[in-house]
């Protein structure tokens, strides 16, 4: 690592110039883990995601998805019948954030460098006084995870509620678990193809560290 | 985002015969009626004149939900649809069903709090609402389809968290046994020839809104926690079927059934339910599985999973893998819903060659969910069938129907409880195919009327449990005797109240539910151990009236009537109390409106009596209480001819019952000679002028 350059909002709060783009280098120490086995549809893990924090109902901004899933599964409709979902095989994925380890897209795109590391979890989240509502870091997911609200016009995403996740709480089956963070990126299974590009300075910050 | 929590803040109004869309303001025009059924009486009070019949233009639907829908309350998922009633002999009268579902909540996510449809499309038309995106669609390619097929092409145009409400051919071809079905399973019956008289086929709802919760956040999630660990099983049994180390007390005949052992078997791998031991909310799911509960111990290796509503942790809905169906009658190998939609089929046999709970039965249940649920016929809680059974039995059908039609039945089929039967049978109830199928699909009084059966036969005959107006009971003597009784006698459909079944069945020893009964409705007398019923008190007249008040307020604010309320817990420590004020603390939670238990239920008394005026003013006679509250015969009757009050029997006393009556009235200050609410009723509770219209017509007491 090149001094200077990067500045990695860490857990230990380490930043050093302010100009420089951020990059998260620092793991997720905590991540909900889901068992499609167990989940009953009911939704009450989107709700509590929303009511708890943001004091209103809302699925779209709810930072575990299972409204997309719940009636066709993840490959939704084309596959009618024969899918996942409740007119499949019954079978509901719970969709989470993975907390991507480093370099983690959403961050990555965001042209504001909104998307920030935060103690004591280390989960990845938007700080929404930077956030302009672009919707760059949507584009980045390929797990479609990042959420727009609306109201605020800012992104969202899972922070995991400061370690005591309100989603695990609620789920009436025991389908969720608050587990200690592993590198679930290369297991699941991506929903699109990310199109956000990342920016030249940011790219340039890679090429830097990553020096042949 | 709205200005109030709770409600969306719009109604939204859709004429299809000139295809105009408004929307209005739900606060400034219904504040007084909440949501739900509130809406939808006030609409047909108003808009709706007497004598309209069920498929007139002139008739409406009004999908009506309520604040707390799509909230995180538990049990919030019920949609409530209030229209003329077709199966409602000898005239339409205004009546409500109910489906469950996701379609209450996506309503709200889209910004509407109730959808108003009125006219008649010149063609098939299908409802696009869209958040603020409102368009009548052309459904001329789904005209004919079933509703899975409606549902699928529907959620192709709108995505697949669109919750589309659609009718089948059952409702296309106007039967008046028919219902609207959303998220695969969540019907409301009788409302499906009403959509296909309009040509409506379907409603089709995607909301990317909110629901805002006024109140402060951290109070509502404690408030939240509260009232989920009220909850019991499905129907708030609160005490578990058999025993588990963590009860104090269990009951057989409760629902919540889950038991060390009891497993998910077509889960993979498969789920052990375990003990549920109640504070334990991560378990809530596990609790409930109705196709054990009405299918017996088989039904544990094909459940996949419970199903159900938005937000509710009681899953009432089952989902069965049966994978021999797929290969013995060429249908999907999954099937699920509850009570009367998961026994659809299997209702229609006597017997079946390995007995009510084998396998064939299971199958029949798959065959019946198969058939019923896409082609959307409806079975007027078991009416159908029970019906079905006695007109083939008795020779009727034989009777009534040309031999030709009567011989291209496979009687034998149905005697031997071949579930092929069904193939044959329900196919042509939906198309109207021949004078049996037709008949049936007419509801049992306009059925009975069309065969020149006197009504009298089916009000006397016990094993019919047929009650009035072309319905049956609903939860009455043979749940809560003389308050069930009363109960059954208010509404122009089946009942469709729990809120006090779900208590006297609650799995409670008698002892404990007088403790709570005493605190509620002010003496233990309140209630009785079922059938071991003691004569009339007012405070079971008390109960009566909170029974009906609830169930209103319920179909009104979006909680589930079929869970609520929560006046008893499965808590020890509580000394199994729950909370009689459950509604009202999360009401005014959730709009910002701070309204006490005694505040919102006089405004269900309101909702309650507007629906009264309605019957009254629809069937032109303020003589409620011989012409409408009226009690079939069998109810004072005994297969066994043990006497009313005796231990083991359900039968009532005329003399005792009509005492019930002139208490009931005299609780809810109406004329006791003739069941009418007075004037000053009317005035109390905000209706003057109500009763000023009923007066010009002569229709107060």
């Amino acid at each position: 690592m090149t001094g200077g350059l990067i500045i990695a909002f860490s857990a230990s709060g380490a930043k050093a110039a302010k100009e420089g783009p951020v990059i998260i280098m620092d793991q997720a120490e905590g991540l909900v883990i889901a068992d499609p086995t167990k989940c009953v549809g009911c939704r009450r893990c989107e709700l509590a995601c929303t009511e708890f924090n943001d004091g209103k109902a809302s699925p779209t901004i709810a930072r575990i998805k299972i409204s997309r899933n719940l009636n066709f599964g993840v490959n939704g409709i084309p596959t009618g019948q024969r899918g996942g979902g409740a007119w499949g095989n019954g079978l509901v994925i719970q969709d989470i954030c993975n907390q991507c380890p480093h370099p983690v897209p959403c961050a990555n795109a965001c042209p504001n460098d909104a998307i920030v590391v935060r103690p004591p979890t280390n989960a990845r989240v938007v700080d929404s006084k930077r956030c302009s509502g672009c919707k760059m870091c949507r584009r980045a997911c390929p797990w479609e995870m990042m959420s727009f609200d609306s109201g605020t016009n800012k992104a969202t995403k899972c922070f995991l509620c400061d370690g005591s996740p309100k989603c695990v709480e609620a789920c009436p089956s025991g389908a969720l678990t608050y587990a200690a963070w592993r590198d679930l990126t290369g297991k699941i299974p991506p929903r699109v193809a990310p199109t956000a590009i990342v920016a030249p300075e940011k790219a340039q910050t890679c090429n830097e560290c990553h020096k042949k | 985002m709205a200005k109030h929590g709770g409600w969306a803040g719009k109604v939204l109004r859709v004429d299809l015969s000139t295809g105009k869309i408004s929307t209005e303001d739900t606060l400034e025009k219904y504040r007084d009626y909440l949501g739900g059924t509130g809406i939808g009486y006030k609409v047909i009070w108003d808009e709706v004149q007497a004598g309209v019949k069920s498929f007139d233009p002139a008739n409406k639907i009004v999908y009506g939900v309520g604040p707390l829908a799509g909230t995180g309350a538990p049990c919030n998922g019920r949609t409530a649809i209030t229209t003329l009633w077709p199966t409602c002999w000898p005239k339409a009268l205004v009546a409500s069903g109910h489906m469950g579902g996701q379609f209450a909540a996506e309503l709200k996510y889209a910004g509407y709090d109730a959808i108003i449809i009125e006219g008649r499309a010149d063609r098939p038309v299908w409802l696009s609402v869209w958040d603020e995106k409102v368009e009548i669609k052309d459904a001329r390619q789904l005209w004919g389809q079933g509703i899975r097929r409606t549902t699928i092409e529907i959620n192709q145009q709108m995505g697949p968290e669109a919750s589309v409400a659609a009718i089948g051919q059952a409702g296309e071809n106007l039967a008046p046994m028919s219902v609207v079905m959303n998220s695969y399973s969540h019907s409301a019956g009788g409302v499906g020839g009403v959509m296909g008289s309009k040509n409506l086929k379907a409603i089709g709802v995607r909301g990317t809104g909110s629901v805002r919760i006024a109140g402060n956040k951290e109070e509502w999630e404690k408030l939240i926690k509260l009232h989920l660990s009220l909850l019991g099983a499905n129907n708030q049994h609160v005490v578990p079927s058999n025993p588990q180390p963590w009860a104090e007390h269990y009951n057989a005949g409760s629902r919540w059934m889950a038991s060390a052992g009891r497993r998910w078997g077509a889960a993979n791998p498969s789920i052990d339910t375990g003990a549920c031991e109640p504070h334990n909310l991560n378990r809530i799911a596990y609790r409930t599985n109705n196709a054990a509960y009405f299918l017996g111990d088989k039904a544990w290796q094909h459940t996949v999973r419970g199903n159900g509503c938005t937000a509710c942790p009681i899953r009432c809905h089952t989902m069965l893998k049966v994978p021999a169906v797929s290969a013995k009658y060429g249908i999907p190998e999954l099937g699920q819903n509850t009570c009367v939609g998961l026994l659809f089929g299997r209702a229609f046999f006597k017997s079946f060659p390995d007995g009510p709970k084998g396998q064939t039965a299971i199958e029949a249940c798959m065959v019946g969910m198969y058939l019923a649920d896409d082609l959307g016929v409806w079975d007027n809680y078991g009416q159908l069938q029970r019906d079905f059974q006695a007109l083939y039995y008795n020779g009727i059908f034989k009777r009534k129907v040309a031999e030709k039609e009567f011989n291209s039945y496979s009687w034998n089929k149905y005697e031997q409880g071949d579930p092929t039967f069904l193939f044959e049978l329900l196919p042509r109830i939906a198309n109207k195919e021949g004078e049996l199928a037709t008949a049936l699909g007419l509801g049992t009084g306009h059925l009975l009327e069309r065969w020149g059966i006197p009504e009298q036969e089916w009000l006397e005959n016990h094993d019919l449990l047929y009650w009035k107006l072309g319905h049956p009971k609903h939860h009455s003597n043979e749940d809560a005797g003389q308050c069930g009784v009363i109960i059954n006698t208010q509404y122009n459909r089946d009942a469709q109240c729990h809120s006090h079944s779900n208590f006297t069945r609650n799995g409670l020893p008698i002892e404990v539910q007088k403790r709570l009964a005493a605190e509620l409705w002010g003496s233990p007398d309140a209630v009785d151990a079922v059938a071991a019923f003691t004569p009339m008190n007012a405070h079971k007249a008390k109960m009566a009236k909170w029974s009906l008040l609830r169930k209103e307020l319920h179909d009104c604010l979006s909680l589930c009537n079929w869970m609520g309320p929560w006046v008893a817990s499965p808590l020890k420590e509580r000394e199994y109390r729950g909370d009689d004020s459950i509604e009202s603390l999360l009401y005014s939670l959730a709009t910002g409106d701070k309204k006490s238990r005694q505040e919102l239920d006089t405004i269900a008394e309101r909702i309650f009596l507007l629906h009264r005026a309605l019957t009254i003013r629809d069937m032109g006679a303020k003589d409620m209480r011989t012409k409408h509250d009226t009690i079939p015969d069998w109810v004072f009757t005994d297969p066994k001819d043990k006497a009313a009050f005796s231990k083991g029997t359900i039968r009532m006393d005329k003399e005792d019952i009509k005492l019930a009556m002139d208490m009931f009235y005299e609780e809810m200050a109406w004329d006791k000679e003739t069941g009418s609410p007075t004037k000053a009723t009317y005035r109390r509770l905000g209706l003057g002028t109500v009763a000023d219209e009923l007066a010009k017509r002569g229709l107060l007491p």
